[in-house]
């Protein structure tokens, strides 16, 4: 599909354009009058950017998605009798202080944790930076304990150190099939190297304007 | 929606706790957990101490939502109309990753669909700056056809061109994290891309002197 954008000839161009405005059309056919409508009023943008794409989503390994350097894990898992009580009562105590987990892992962008069906299912969302299976890797070399503590909840779960810890997470991830990142060239080290990059602009401009 | 109004309640309560009361609490709650979590909360105690006397880092993000520092987080399961799951994919795929309105609204910092339960329903679930209802409204001033041509695909969906209504529905297929987690909390998305030119310019500069 990225391809099509790279096709050499102007006139070659066009016609893929034409052709992908086509499927656009094609596609909205049966949408609710809320949908056609704002197609109509959509496709002069949508025409003047088919030929200038964004770097393409890509896979971030095992499972899920990737744009540029930053991927997204996204799982679903059925909670163990008792395991919503447990992790929300662990959780709440924590106040929102997940750091201390987290930054050890050093890869983690955001992270959510989100109890939904009546506490019997939790959804489990972070960005990361990299490939899923050094990242899984990270989190059992760095917080094995901590994992396991919120973990335990799950339904299923046979224990970070144990060797099916990765198929059971690998089964319960869905890959996202839309993925945005508004940086997604900057791993988190990066950010934090930019910070102080930036502080230290900051400090130095305000020198040379005393 | 009830874990955000139950949420401040039990902040109250955990905040007069001391460390030592609540490494109690966690003991009593894991008491009957699985081997491995009892396991797991004793060799991880230690790690836990210092979380557990950190000031409280979890805020809103106003109607609902968690938020940290100026990131906040937004995360709705909404009910496909028949055949929106298949529209909705195909153009996803025929967009080929092109979110640039997301670039023009600015408050961003990522988002994903995840299409699940068979795909009658999709996760959404974005990282953005703020609060909610502004968040909202700055989508509905400044992308309201983008908005519709993913939203009309969802059960309800009253259009951006009418945003209260539109807020409303969001809000009421929309579940607060229970944690919500940001490495960076005092960079919004317009910052860290801005950090991002300054670093290139350093970089640049330092080429110059030093080339």
């Amino acid at each position: 599909m990225a391809t099509q954008a790279l096709t050499p000839t102007k006139e070659g161009n066009d016609q893929s354009v034409e052709a992908k405005i086509q499927q656009f059309r094609d596609l909205f056919a049966d949408a609710p009058e809320i949908g056609k409508k704002a197609l109509e009023n959509a496709l002069s943008v949508l025409k003047s950017q088919a030929s200038d794409l964004p770097p393409a989503v890509e896979s971030a390994g095992r499972v899920g998605a990737r744009l540029g350097k930053i991927s997204e894990l996204t799982i679903i898992v059925p909670l163990a009798p008792g395991g919503a009580r447990r992790l929300r009562g662990f959780l709440r105590l924590l106040r929102g202080n997940l750091s201390q987990g987290a930054n050890k892992v050093g890869t983690l962008h955001t992270m959510r944790f989100v109890f939904f069906d009546n506490d019997t299912r939790l959804l489990f969302a972070t960005a990361f930076d990299g490939d899923w299976d050094t990242y899984i890797d990270d989190f059992v070399a760095k917080i094995p304990d901590y994992l396991d503590i919120i973990d335990s909840a799950w339904d299923g779960w046979p224990g970070i150190r144990h060797p099916g810890a990765k198929d059971y997470l690998a089964k319960h991830q869905i890959t996202a099939e839309g993925w945005y990142v508004a940086y997604p060239d900057l791993t988190v080290a990066e950010i934090l190297r930019l910070q102080r990059v930036g502080k230290a602009v900051d400090e130095f401009l305000d020198k040379v304007s005393a | 929606m009830a874990t955000q109004t139950a949420t401040p309640t039990a902040n109250i309560t955990q905040r007069d706790l001391t460390v030592e009361q609540k490494l109690q609490k966690l003991r009593d709650l894991y008491a009957d957990a699985p081997e491995l979590g009892k396991a797991a909360l004793k060799n991880g105690l230690s790690m836990l101490t210092k979380e557990l006397a950190a000031p409280s880092a979890a805020e809103t993000a106003g109607r609902i939502g968690a938020r940290q520092g100026k990131v906040s987080e937004l995360t709705v399961f909404l009910p496909f109309v028949p055949g929106g799951a298949k529209r909705l994919r195909g153009f996803l795929q025929l967009l080929e990753g092109n979110f640039r309105a997301a670039d023009a609204v600015g408050t961003v910092h990522d988002m994903r669909f995840v299409f699940v339960d068979n795909d009658t329903k999709l996760l959404f679930a974005t990282a953005y700056d703020g609060d909610f209802d502004p968040y909202i409204a700055d989508f509905a001033a400044k992308i309201p056809n983008a908005m519709d041509l993913w939203l009309c695909n969802f059960e309800g969906y009253p259009g951006m061109r009418n945003p209260s209504a539109a807020a409303d529905w969001i809000a009421a297929h929309q579940i607060a994290a229970e944690a919500w987690y940001v490495n960076s909390p005092k960079l919004t998305a317009a910052e860290t891309r801005k950090l991002e030119r300054v670093g290139t310019a350093v970089d640049e500069l330092l080429d110059k002197i030093g080339g």
